[in-house]
């Protein structure tokens, strides 16, 4: 009686394995935003296969079988397959950034003119998180610095709030001269590490 | 009646107080679209995903039969998920200063895209995507991946 019942189990199992229907994983690449290609390397207990080209894909049933030779995939084919996650995929985040006069909080002419941009980027994105990352250059302590940065990260915050950020869109960090953009030795005033980062997601 | 409204602004400080609890458990990513059901689940806490909800170590993210997720990770790294699947993030660590990089998640099931971000560019050897049958190493790029 039991096995009679097992029985049409045991076949389903030898057909799922025998047609394929077993599960397997397929890994596609494509170019980049930039139109950069990079390149992906799977591996398993069996093997490993480099995938360098645009479109390229392989295809891996289980830790004990290699993945399949390369092979270059049709634009139909990749649509059939994932034009729902390549649609639904997220642009990547906007940055910023702000440079400011030595010393201050107050911004050098040329970044007070990038806040319609800024603004403009968090409206098409319909953006609610948005960080604001302050950093100094290494003229002066590392408390002096802290606070600094801080006060300029405040002051780029506030400026979004004044023209219609909601502020709890906004995480404002600092970072003191502990993450410069130029690399100096300690007491160099280098305008390029004045600066506020801005994230847009 | 005069009580109502106090009850209210006692729910909105609690509610208030809880999102900023969350925000304090070191969240890297966050949700930016949702369609259909999904549900971002670890061991403390299962919900239904919302767009801009936050993301954190040891987080599951499932999608059912008619969803798909879009997220967005600290490091600019971008990912979708399709209907019927199911990643979870096993480590993310982006700390360029004190060279803390690292992106490891494991696909169960399902349709994904991604664009890679920062940590795949500063260091692309702490990139990794687990899945049942392999285990991929990314270098700085967008893919595709299907396990079914």
């Amino acid at each position: 009686m039991i096995i009679r019942h097992i029985q049409p189990l045991f076949y389903c199992l030898i057909f799922l394995f025998f047609s394929g229907c077993a599960q397997k994983t397929t890994v596609v690449l494509l170019p980049d935003p930039n139109g950069q290609v990079g390149h992906i390397t799977v591996a398993n207990k069996a093997g490993a296969v480099d995938i360098t080209h645009s479109s390229e894909a392989t295809v891996v049933a289980g830790q004990e079988s290699k993945p399949s030779t390369p092979e270059i995939l049709t634009e139909d084919q990749i649509a059939a397959k994932f034009s729902r996650v390549l649609t639904t995929l997220p642009t990547q985040p906007e940055h910023f950034v702000l440079y400011f006069q030595t010393n201050s909080t107050e911004l050098t002419a040329e970044s007070q003119k990038m806040f319609p941009l800024i603004l403009q980027s968090i409206k098409n994105r319909n953006s609610e998180n948005i960080s604001v990352i302050g950093h100094t250059d290494t003229v002066g302590d590392r408390d002096y610095n802290l606070v600094l940065s801080k006060n300029r990260a405040s002051s780029v915050s506030h400026i979004l709030v004044q023209n219609g950020v909601p502020s709890a869109y906004i995480s404002t960090t600092s970072h003191g001269k502990e993450n410069p953009l130029v690399k100096t030795g300690d007491n160099v005033s280098e305008p390029r590490n004045r600066r506020v980062e801005v994230v847009i997601r | 009646m005069k009580i109502l409204p106090g009850i209210a602004l006692l729910i909105a400080f609690v509610l208030a107080c809880s999102e900023h609890s969350l925000a304090q458990t070191e969240s890297f990513g966050i949700v930016k679209s949702v369609s259909g059901e999904v549900l971002i689940s670890s061991t403390q806490r299962s919900v239904r995903a919302a767009p801009n909800m936050k993301i954190v170590q040891g987080d599951s993210i499932k999608t059912g039969e008619g969803g798909d997720v879009g997220l967005i990770f600290e490091d600019d790294t971008v990912v979708a998920l399709g209907p019927n699947s199911e990643m979870k993030m096993e480590s993310f660590l982006f700390s360029p200063v004190d060279h803390e990089l690292s992106f490891v998640a494991r696909l169960f099931k399902g349709t994904f895209s991604f664009i890679t971000g920062q940590i795949a560019k500063l260091s692309p050897k702490n990139v990794k995507f687990e899945t049942p049958d392999a285990t991929l190493g990314v270098r700085g790029t967008k893919l595709l991946v299907e396990i079914h």
